[in-house]
């Protein structure tokens, strides 16, 4: 069993979604209870900034992890094999760009009001 | 077919039946086997449906025209609670539990699932639960805070009947089943698959209840939890959502709705699986997008965790945070989405047979996807402000739980009412049927939407005239009545049908699926015969399959020894393992739901050394079930060198327990990982938390306590290890010095527990303390006990390095405990310290 | 307008489901071979399973992110402000600069902002009028912050939407607005009776 055809993949992607989601909500929630930034300055300061850093990284690396899931697919020459990295690539994918659309207000919206 | 090979299909099933077949008489309530108990919990779901729609009935009547005094605002109160309450935990969650624990070993190709026992102690938590949730209801004194409970409305304070008790006690009671099924179907669809049915093989229903069974334990600690800090609230007065005491209401809605929010997608997923499953039958090839559908189910089970504080955008959390609950709220749209595109192109490259079940299926699409619209509306913050808690909520809600489950649910048992009874519904009265309850929801539900942009709030008793509001609930009410006439009528074909409906043959609706292998209706051991499946299509593929199981010509037909067997396989590829023994007709599951319901009974009434007997008796019915496994006589005694292929699981050191125990690990560990957020939450956002300065555990016999649970778990895993390699020297003397270890761990966790100096009724601090040191407690007793009945185990021989088997599913429970102990000492005593230290 | 945009589209959404199962139940598919399938699939599913939803999404939040921004409460200092406690079953209304103090009625001028600081006394209420603003909860402990702007003067009907007991249901209240000279005099006049 190669090691992209794993059953891990299947869930990894999303795993690593919900882990991030859970430190973006309790970071902000954190963030604002001990050191608010003043309500002057918008979205320019310390808690937007480390949100988005972060997510940036998320992205960047579940988007990594479904493009080495793809080419496990597209060499693979059996069906289940086959089965499994599709499924776990497009996983992969999607929770990057489930990380980037829920990242996105990190950019509108000021973080402790 | 030969007249020979007929005289020994009927012999063999004389076998097999004479193993598989629940007692006669009363002995049929110490029934395990799935099919009977699946078939219980479906009845008895059923039967609070009604009750729970008797309710609405009672509310629409006193809505349908305004300033009514039918139901006094008490009576209303309790009314739509209720409603909700019975709908949701009484109904919804069972009916489609009991859907799965019977369909799922027919799919796979297994004779039952893998702990029956635990499906039977499922059934009465539920039964029980239920019936002491219902009796509240005759007794004048049912709970009346709505059935999301919010405190302070459904505290001691402003709720000082029992009617709050009898929600949390009963819910948490009912709770047990969801989750023993949860775990179960869980370890079932993983390691009891047919050989040769690999993941991508298995029938996408499968993956729908494995999704749901995930969701189930990872949905449903918190709200557990919830409901214990509630009850103990109510009870002994420690403030866990009382400002004053340094608590906070919000921490309720935050726990209630992380279950909350998933328990909609929890009866969502059954119900989707049923349309995936009826709509390529009924179009007669095989479902497009698999892959596809599969991505979609497993993106549902994370997001829809993702979601629960779009249920509470209106307490005033920052609008950031919202936002990103907003935008996850949306995106769940898009397996939804998926979903139904995969089923549109199925049915656009077949050639659709119209039979009744699809008219349930049409309703289902017409009806959840507009449900699904209204929800990417409302995932929207500024139109959730205008309408939350509106009536155009409650439409938008029944739109989706009446559309997303109680319309396949009925397409499914249409389907299925061959394979239960042996005979056809009717066509007329069934289409009759169908047509009043359409057309009823439609009328009240869709009208309701804008009673809600109206202005109508929810749970309103009554309105004033003149709001415009007057037309639109007099027209919901008559549309209520008409679809409890389409219900009724429904009810009227499924009783007809025992009597009139024409006998089913064999897979009448020509489907795919091998539970329809098993027979109309099924054997008690689904089958004679166990073949290799590595096909999702066993039926349309090899027809044969219907006379070959029968008949015996595939594998483990041997039943001779009198022990019900299933084959184990490899979670992934669906290799052949091992042969799973199963339990037969038991007493103690029934036992020990009724100790269960004395202790939720004694502790409504507040009788608490009753409910100390009962929580005795529990303990002592389930350690004695736990006795009879293994190479106890009653299961599969060791009768020397056994040389079968494959083994017996208990001859392993991998079967389907230890995967039982990770699985609850798992659900444990959620529940933990939940106080442990309720700790982390008080101290940030509670308004008025306060860290009294004289509280005092002593930390030092806490130190002492953990350095000797680690030498134990870390002496034991070595063992364990050892075991399974085959060496077994001294067996007996190591385990008993780490039982007095264990023992003398337990002991100096109890003194730290009872030297505690913690004032619980003044401090949510001091009282979530409390509440983790319990738990600690709980679970060293239960290690220690059990760590002293291996060794009791070894004694009489039904452990060595035959049978590894029983420690090793024992390992993780070690393990974890020594995991949250030590957690729970950084998190609640040394991250506090730093906190304060920082600031 | 918004809202009767985003209705009227997603009934148009809706409809066009319905009528594509209509379709599907009825047209005879003739010989589909596993290649054409294929093909059916990934544009479906791509088609209505990843685009439809992503375009319905954006087209929802383009306008609703600034809808959602000016909402968010003001931070001049020289807003009216409210202080609105929750009771069971009744509305404490008060007003800290005068120190005036009604039931169950709020006065305010039109066409400028007025903040509403929201607490409870007892359970969790929800302060709502339909015709002004969005709700927000008043919660035992915490104090939420509603910014109310009403255009035209009138009375607008406003109600408990949390649902907090027996009389929840009576839990009416009523805001009067008044031009802004027209809402000076009052509360000089109301203050005079005090």
């Amino acid at each position: 069993m190669s090691r992209a055809e794993h059953p891990v993949h299947l869930v990894a992607g999303l795993v690593v979604w919900m882990l991030w989601f859970v430190v973006l909500y309790g970071l902000l929630s954190v963030g604002c209870a001990v050191a608010p930034p003043g309500p002057g300055q918008g979205i320019w300061n310390w808690i937007n900034a480390s949100l988005w850093l972060i997510s940036l990284v998320v992205v960047v690396g579940l988007a990594l992890a479904g493009w080495w899931c793809w080419r496990a697919a597209i060499v693979s020459d059996e069906s289940h094999a086959r089965f499994m990295t599709r499924v776990s690539a497009a996983i992969y994918g999607l929770s990057a760009a489930a990380t980037l659309a829920v990242a996105l207000p990190v950019l509108f919206y000021p973080p402790c009001v | 077919m030969t007249e020979p090979s007929r005289q020994d299909r009927q012999e063999l099933h004389r076998r097999f039946e004479a193993v598989w077949s629940n007692w006669p008489g009363l002995g049929t309530l110490a029934a395990v086997n799935h099919t009977s108990i699946g078939l219980r919990f479906m009845v008895t779901g059923v039967f609070f449906f009604l009750v729970g729609g008797v309710l609405a009935m009672l509310a629409r009547t006193q809505l349908a025209l305004p300033e009514q005094d039918i139901l006094s605002p008490e009576i209303y109160n309790q009314v739509f609670t209720m409603h909700g309450t019975v709908m949701m935990f009484l109904f919804a969650i069972p009916v489609l539990e009991g859907l799965a624990l019977y369909m799922i070993p027919k799919l796979i190709g297994a004779r039952d699932l893998v702990f029956p026992r635990i499906s039977s102690l499922g059934y009465y938590c539920y039964l029980f639960g239920g019936l002491i949730i219902l009796s509240s209801l005759f007794l004048g004194m049912a709970p009346d805070s709505g059935w999301f409970m919010y405190t302070p409305l459904s505290s001691a304070e402003y709720a000082p009947g029992p009617g709050s008790d009898f929600w949390l006690l009963g819910i948490t009671f009912v709770e047990i089943s969801a989750m023993a099924a949860g775990i179960e179907l869980t370890v079932s669809i993983l390691r009891s698959r047919a050989p040769g049915m690999s993941l991508r093989h298995m029938p996408i229903f499968c993956w729908y209840i494995l999704a749901m069974a995930l969701m189930i334990v990872f949905g449903f600690p918190p709200l557990i939890l919830a409901s214990v800090l509630l009850e103990l609230e109510r009870a002994a007065g420690i403030p866990f959502f009382a400002v004053g005491g340094g608590g906070d209401p919000i921490l309720w809605q935050h726990l209630f709705w992380l279950f909350g929010h998933p328990e909609v997608y929890i009866i969502f997923l059954p119900a989707a699986a049923i349309v995936s499953t009826l709509i390529p039958v009924f179009s007669q090839r095989p479902i497009i997008g698999y892959r596809w559908l599969v991505l979609a189910i497993i993106l549902t089970g994370f997001i829809s965790f993702g979601l629960w504080v779009h249920h509470m955008f209106t307490v005033g959390i920052p609008k950031l945070a919202q936002a990103f609950f907003s935008v996850a709220s949306m995106i769940v749209a898009i397996p939804t989405a998926i979903q139904v595109f995969a089923w549109l192109a199925t049915l656009w490259t077949g050639r659709v047979v119209f039979r009744l079940p699809m008219l349930w299926i049409f309703g289902f699409l017409f009806i959840f996807v507009c449900g699904g619209l209204t929800g990417v509306m409302l995932a929207l913050v500024p139109f959730n402000w205008q309408v939350h808690d509106t009536h155009f909520v409650v439409a938008h809600l029944h739109y989706v739980v009446v559309g997303g489950m109680l319309f396949p649910l009925i397409a499914g048992f249409y389907y299925w009412l061959p394979h239960f009874s042996g005979r056809m519904p009717t066509p007329v009265l069934g289409a009759w049927g169908f047509w009043l309850t359409f057309l009823g929801f439609n009328a009240t539900f869709l009208l309701m939407h804008l009673t809600g942009l109206l202005g109508m709030p929810r749970r309103v008793y009554t309105y004033e005239a003149g709001l415009g509001w007057d037309w639109l609930n007099l027209l919901s009410s008559v549309g209520g009545f008409v679809m409890a006439a389409g219900i009724a009528m429904v009810l009227l074909d499924v009783v007809l049908h025992f009597r009139f409906g024409r006998p089913a043959g064999r897979n009448p609706w020509n489907a795919d699926t091998l539970e329809w292998a098993t027979g109309t209706p099924p054997t008690s051991y689904n089958f004679a015969s166990l073949p290799d499946l590595p096909t999702r299509h066993p039926l349309w593929e090899s027809p044969q399959l219907m006379d070959s199981i029968p008949e015996g010509r595939h594998r483990l037909t041997s039943i001779d020894h009198g022990r019900r067997e299933t084959f184990g396989t490899d979670a992934v590829t669906g290799r052949l393992k091992e042969v799973i023994h199963l339990p037969s007709n038991s007493w103690w599951p029934l036992l020990a739901a009724c100790s269960l319901a004395v202790v939720c009974v004694s502790l409504l009434i507040r009788m608490y050394p009753l409910a100390l007997v009962g929580l005795a008796g529990a303990a002592v019915f389930l350690l004695r079930w736990s006795w009879e496994n293994g190479a106890h006589p009653g299961a599969a005694p060791f009768t020397g060198p056994e040389t079968d292929d494959p083994p017996l699981h208990s001859r392993t050191c991998d079967g389907p327990g230890l995967w039982g125990m990770w699985v609850t690990m798992m659900a444990n560990g959620t529940l933990f990982l939940s106080l442990i957020f309720g700790w982390l939450y008080s101290w940030t956002a509670a308004p008025e938390w306060q860290v009294p300065a004289d509280s005092h555990v002593s930390i030092g016999l806490l130190l002492a306590s953990g350095a000797l649970l680690t030498v134990v778990t870390l002496g034991y895993d070595r063992l364990v290890t050892a075991l399974c390699r085959g060496r077994a020297e001294g067996l007996f003397g190591r385990l008993a010095g780490l039982l007095v270890l264990a023992v003398a761990h337990w002991l100096l966790l109890l003194l730290a527990v009872l030297g505690s100096d913690l004032d619980v009724t003044a401090y949510a601090h001091d009282g979530l303390i409390l509440v983790m040191l319990l738990y600690l407690l709980f679970h060293s007793s239960l290690a220690t006990v059990l760590l002293g009945l291996q060794l009791t185990r070894v004694r009489l021989g039904y452990i060595g390095t035959e049978l590894p088997y029983e420690p090793v599913v024992l390992r993780p429970f070690w393990l974890y405990l020594l995991a949250v102990f030590w957690i729970s000492l950084g998190i609640f005593f040394w991250l506090p310290l730093a906190w304060v230290g920082g600031s | 307008m918004l809202w009767w945009g985003m209705a009227g589209a997603f009934t148009l959404v809706w409809i066009f489901m319905v009528v594509l199962w209509l379709v599907a139940v009825r047209r005879d598919p003739g010989e589909v071979d596993d290649a054409a399938a294929e093909r059916l699939q990934t544009r479906w599913i791509v088609g209505g399973g990843l685009v439809l939803p992503l375009v319905a999404i954006i087209a929802i939040l383009i306008p609703g992110i600034p809808i959602g921004h000016g909402m968010l409460p003001t931070a001049d200092d020289d807003v009216l402000k409210i202080e609105v406690t929750g009771h069971q079953w009744w509305w404490e209304v008060h007003y800290p600069d005068t120190g005036l103090t009604l039931e169950d009625e709020v006065h305010m001028p039109a066409g400028v902002p007025v903040h509403i600081h929201l607490r409870s006394a007892d359970v969790i209420h929800s302060f709502w009028v339909p015709r002004l603003a969005g709700k927000l909860d008043a919660i035992p402990g915490h104090e939420n912050v509603l910014k109310l702007e009403a255009d035209e003067p009138g009375s607008y009907r406003g109600a408990c939407a949390e649902f907090c007991g027996a009389l929840h249901a009576h839990m009416g209240f009523v805001v009067h607005v008044h031009t802004v000279n027209d809402f000076e005099a009052w509360l000089e006049g109301a203050a005079e009776d005090d």
